[in-house]
């Protein structure tokens, strides 16, 4: 809602605030100010002056020279209006000046005589777009003065941001009535009757249903003059934005401003028998074209306004191109009328339209004032338009509703809001707005809203009312009185947040992507056509084909995340993302949401680390592993060896993820479940996403992890006896891997084993093609004794004896 | 001998007072105490010399070896102290080299401040519950008396996934999940990801907020008021100005909107508060007696109020952030920097 601080005045004097003060009471109303513009600065220089003399310009046919009383001195100007003309009061730029669009005014020749200044047009001006001359100031206009002092054009624009409870000040008369409730002025309506006589033999009207259209009322005024609107009101028009069309439309959105109630005026003499008729469409009525020259499709649901024969309005929102008033129009049906809430917005919306009209149906009208603002009209057109009115009209008021009184209890009212009113107090609160209060007794107040307020229904609504007019300010901060309690967090959110700082602890950065992809990325990274990931929630109105539906991985936007860094020079990139990922049930229901743990590794491994002291290294697949075993560990859930337990497997065959190298794959399994898998991503999926580096990654299914039972932590007791360690180099074929050599060790199940480790591992040189030499370090310690070398020797010997054995190798002396 | 063991004394003394450098202490070692050094070629003579002399001669070779030996180590370790470290060069370190220092990630700044606003509340005993972020459009909007066809819903730009299903658009869902599935007293925050589709420089498709709500008997405005102060001066480390004004939100009622003194300019005003000195921070209102209602909890009984905050927003005003969209390109020069 847009006002001016001028036109304000017309219905209740604030000249006590100043435009701040004004602004930040309305906010403080729940009026949440959003701007406060003093208007037409750049127009500040211009001054007005009186045309003494005009002559034809010697050279020129066109052109007229102009003498020009500017209050201090008489100029001389050149024009080329066809309105100059002597004895009429113009808009003056003097030499200097600059107009909007950045245009400066200088002293020039034009063909041979000088000119000291312009004679303006209100598009010159950016008044508007009127062009065809010079703007004609009115008569007695004093020469010399500031024009925007002299036009009123000098005004602030106010701005509010209306919360959808407020239909009421869409309306500078709405607007008015609270500034008059907070600095106790009285509130100036104009003064109109708000009676029809019901007549007219010129027209009928019938409303089909009270439902949908609860009053409708109209008049005929017949002869009247279309043409340009007076400057007082092409100026309130302009300044809150309105582009002025001429006097008709203009006093309708006028009237509309004013009171809040959108007016329709249609060409009388298209409107087929006379007869207004206000109804759902017939089956036959399929389309319509609004006066913006659309073809609408219109669907059953729809209000029209119709006459004898076919539709001629969108009731509420747009009239049609065929009764629209056009310069050629001498009579015109005025409507004014309340249309159901609900029912318009449906029809906006399913037209997709917002117009000023529809905003104020949608939100909701005040019945009371369908007559009032009609009169207001036509009063305005009369003296206006010279239009004149032959008979009453009719107004069908069939929606009519008797106002019920509602109780508001003052001590609750207090013990709601923490505040101590008496009744009287709040009564006077209610009725510095216009809401009419009788005390029932000293605990109740009976309230009867008052029919412009369609928001307030209930007692809630009158706290509300009391709150705000007391003042939000004024409401006391207190900390409430509750009983003591330990609520229980979920543990799966902790355990999160845990574990996303230890990551940032081993150099991870966390990334939050968008839940919404592209579906492309399915094909980007090469998921089969049955994969499960291709199965997604899709966006009935995304904002763009990069944001059409629920993302089934993290993968893609962690890749994205590795494609920018990267494109700005920042190549070592360890980023992990925890989030949910979506999994469609069927349309109709919310699909599951799973938590996912996806991180993404490239470039250096110790990052921005100084290169002085940490190698220039590039991240691997066992940084991706120890990264999933770090995470295990924090988890505080273990390894073990079988199948019970986590451990690590190779997938099998056709089982690896699509978009990592097979040999570069590793799956992350409890119990025959996936857990998650991690990877080295192919070369040319990476190219997919513009990425020319190596990234691996490692993609767990967080919920899953969450859910496994937590290993004991239970003390062990700290070693008696030292332990004893023997190191042996096996020379195995190249086929063996190292983990198998470990796991022969672990499950010898030589009590005097502690642990066991790979410390080496090279291939070439002294060893023969196709084997490696693999270098262990075995861990011996007895719980009871101090091993001495023949205890060890014989473990050792038979571990060497197995390891040989199994793997066909032979070992090297270490 | 024993002349000799006494001047081999003295003389360790006083070339040990004057070396200095690990080179010099080394050559010292080995020309001394050495395998072939003066020591060890006493030492020898000690078969050549009588029995009875050998027992007195031998402790008194030992306990000068010993001296020897200690001050050796003294000056070692006072050669140590003076380099600080082992360098056998004796070169002193450059200390100006930068330090070995590990580096760490970070948390998302969102993150950071979620874990900020709900560990807040969690002080004043509110417990933390998740929703879904696919919501129905009974919770996100029903529920919470925004019936289809309010003015209110243009208030919130949907996405919907169908007719019935929608991205919520608040995690004000949450309030009528948990009312209705628990009885009053409650206290409760709802972290979470919410939608809209509106993009500019001040608004992303996709952004956090904190939804919380109090219920019990005799809770007032005045009590909202209380929890929120608390709230936003913890949230910004200092006693700011604060001020309620009324709103309007179809689930609260009365409703208010939270403005804190502008960070930027103090109050006196900026680009960033539109010259009002304010900045709009949280929604909030005493819950309305509908959605009590729809979850059969008794308005008459019970009062509560509830709010919600964008975390983007508190981010952006804490950090003087000036694009929200800067936190959804996961950029590490932005990461990097909360």
């Amino acid at each position: 809602m847009k006002f001016t601080l001028n036109w304000l005045q017309d219905y209740v004097d604030t000249t006590s605030l100043s435009p701040d003060q004004l602004a930040d009471r309305l906010t403080m109303l729940g009026l949440e100010v959003d701007s406060v513009t003093p208007l037409y600065q750049e127009l500040s220089p211009l001054k007005t002056g009186l045309v003494i003399s005009s002559e034809k310009h010697p050279n020129a046919d066109k052109l007229n020279l102009c003498h020009v009383d500017v209050g201090k001195e008489t100029v001389q100007i050149v024009c080329g209006a066809p309105n100059v003309r002597e004895g009429l009061s113009v808009v003056v730029a003097l030499p200097g000046t600059i107009l909007p669009g950045n245009f400066k005014i200088k002293k020039s020749k034009v063909r041979g005589i000088e000119s000291f200044g312009m004679i303006c047009s209100e598009r010159e001006l950016g008044l508007s777009d009127e062009h065809t001359g010079i703007m004609e100031l009115a008569e007695g206009t004093e020469q010399g003065q500031t024009f925007i002092k002299a036009t009123g054009l000098d005004d602030v624009l106010i701005e509010i941001d209306l919360t959808p409870n407020r239909p009421d000040c869409t309306s500078l008369i709405g607007v008015a009535r609270e500034i008059c409730g907070i600095i106790s002025k009285p509130l100036q309506i104009p003064v109109v009757t708000d009676v029809i006589k019901q007549t007219s033999t010129n027209f009928s009207v019938t409303v089909e249903s009270d439902e949908l259209c609860p009053r409708y009322a109209g008049k005929l005024i017949k002869n009247i003059q279309i043409g340009p609107s007076p400057w007082w009101l092409r100026r309130l028009l302009i300044s809150v934005g309105l582009r002025p069309i001429n006097n008709i439309v203009d006093i309708t959105n006028f009237v509309m401003l004013e009171f809040g109630q959108p007016l329709h005026a249609f060409d009388f003499d298209t409107l087929a028998d006379g007869k207004i008729v206000v109804r759902t469409p017939r089956s036959n009525e399929t389309t319509f074209t609004t006066l913006d020259n659309i073809k609408r499709t219109i669907d059953s649901n729809m209000l029209l306004i119709c006459d004898g024969e076919k539709p001629i309005a969108v009731a509420g929102i747009m009239g049609g191109l065929d009764s629209e008033v056009t310069n050629a129009t001498t009579n015109i049906f005025l409507e004014s009328a309340c249309f159901n809430a609900v029912s318009i917005r449906k029809t906006a919306k399913r037209i997709n339209i917002s117009t000023d009209a529809s905003y104020r149906f949608e939100r909701g009208v005040d019945p009371d004032i369908t007559i009032k603002a009609l009169n207001r009209a036509v009063d305005l057109i009369c003296e206006i338009a010279g239009g004149e009115v032959p008979e009453d009209g009719i107004d069908v008021y069939g929606g009519q509703k008797d106002p019920s009184p509602l109780t508001l209890r003052v001590s609750r009212t207090n013990n709601h809001l923490g505040i101590d009113l008496d009744s009287e107090d709040m009564a006077a609160l209610l009725e510095s707005i216009g809401i009419d209060c009788k005390n029932k007794d000293t605990d109740t107040l009976l309230v009867t809203p008052p029919s412009f307020r369609i928001d307030i229904e209930r007692e809630a609504d009158l706290v509300e009312e009391i709150a705000r007019l007391y003042g939000y300010d004024n409401i006391p901060v207190t900390l409430p009185k509750v009983n003591l309690s330990f609520p229980v967090q979920e543990s799966n959110r902790k355990r999160r947040g845990d574990l996303s700082i230890n990551l940032t602890s081993i150099n991870y950065t966390e990334a939050i992507n968008y839940s919404f992809v592209s579906e492309k990325y399915s094909d980007f990274l090469s998921l089969s056509p049955n994969d499960q990931r291709r199965h997604n929630v899709a966006l009935l109105n995304p904002i763009s084909e990069d944001q059409a539906i629920l993302r089934t991985m993290l993968l893609p936007g962690l890749l994205e995340n590795v494609k920018r860094n990267i494109s700005f020079q920042k190549t070592a990139v360890k980023m992990f993302e925890i989030g949910k990922v979506f999994t469609p049930v069927d349309i109709n229901r919310q699909p599951i949401e799973k938590t996912r743990l996806t991180a993404v590794l490239s470039g250096n491994r110790y990052g921005e680390s100084s290169s002085l002291y940490y190698k220039n290294d590039s991240v691997d697949i066992f940084d991706a592993k120890g990264s999933v075993e770090f995470i295990i560990d924090n988890l505080g859930l273990t390894f073990g060896s079988n199948t019970e337990t986590i451990q690590f497997k190779q997938p099998e065959k056709g089982t690896c993820e699509p978009y990592a190298e097979p040999a570069y794959s590793l799956v992350l399994c409890n119990n025959d479940k996936i857990l998650g898998t991690l990877g080295k991503i192919k070369a040319d999926i990476l190219r997919n996403f513009g990425i020319k580096y190596a990234v691996y990654y490692y993609d767990l299914d967080f919920d899953t992890l969450c859910d496994l039972k937590i290993s004991d932590n239970n003390f062990t007791p700290l070693p008696v006896y030292p332990s004893v360690k023997r190191d042996i180099a096996l020379i195995v074929p190249l086929s063996v891997s190292s983990g198998e050599l470990l796991n022969v060790v672990q499950s010898s199940r030589d009590k005097l084993i502690e642990s066991s480790e790979i410390f080496d591992i090279f291939q070439g040189d002294k060893i023969p093609k196709g084997f490696k030499s693999v270098a262990l370090s075995i861990t011996y310690r007895s719980q009871t004794k101090t091993l001495k070398e023949k205890n060890v020797g014989k473990s050792h010997s038979k571990i060497v004896h197995l390891l040989t054995e199994k793997f066909k190798g032979s070992f090297r002396d270490a | 001998m024993e002349h000799e063991l006494q001047s081999l004394e003295t003389e360790a003394r006083e070339e040990l007072s004057q070396l200095n450098g690990n080179s010099q202490l080394e050559e010292f070692r080995i020309r001394f105490l050495g395998r072939k050094g003066r020591f060890s070629t006493i030492m020898r003579q000690l078969g050549t010399v009588s029995s009875e002399d050998r027992p007195r001669l031998g402790q008194l070779a030992n306990s000068v070896k010993k001296k020897v030996e200690k001050l050796f180590e003294e000056k070692s370790a006072s050669l140590k102290r003076d380099s600080g470290t082992l360098d056998q060069d004796n070169i002193s370190p450059d200390l100006t080299l930068p330090g070995r220092c590990p580096v760490k990630g970070k948390l998302h700044p969102v993150t950071q401040v979620m874990n900020e606003a709900c560990q807040i509340f969690e002080k004043l005993g509110f417990s933390v519950a998740e929703g879904p972020d696919v919501e129905t459009d009974h919770y996100n909007f029903e529920a919470l008396n925004i019936p289809a066809h309010h003015p209110a819903r243009d208030m919130h730009d949907t996405f919907y996934v169908s007719d019935s299903i929608l991205l919520r658009t608040h995690t004000s869902p949450m309030q009528a999940r948990i009312m209705e599935a628990q009885s009053p007293p409650l206290r409760v925050i709802a972290p979470g990801k919410v939608y809209r589709c509106d993009s500019d420089i001040t608004h992303t498709a996709m952004f956090h907020q904190v939804e919380g709500f109090l219920v019990d008997k005799d809770i007032s405005f005045a009590d909202l008021k209380g929890i929120l102060t608390v709230f936003t001066c913890e949230m910004f480390e200092q006693e700011l100005p604060l001020r309620f004004r009324p709103s309007f939100f179809p689930f609260t009622e009365p409703s208010a909107e939270v403005d804190i003194a502008c960070v930027m300019c103090n109050g006196v005003g900026c680009r960033i508060c539109k010259n009002t000195g304010w900045l709009e921070i949280l929604g909030s209102g005493m819950i309305d007696p509908e959605v009590f209602k729809m979850v059969g909890y008794d308005p008459e009984v019970y009062s509560g109020f509830a709010f919600g905050l964008g975390i983007e927003r508190i981010a952006m005003l804490k950090y003087g952030i000036d694009d929200i969209r800067l936190f959804y390109e996961n950029d590490q020069r932005f990461l990097s920097q909360f």
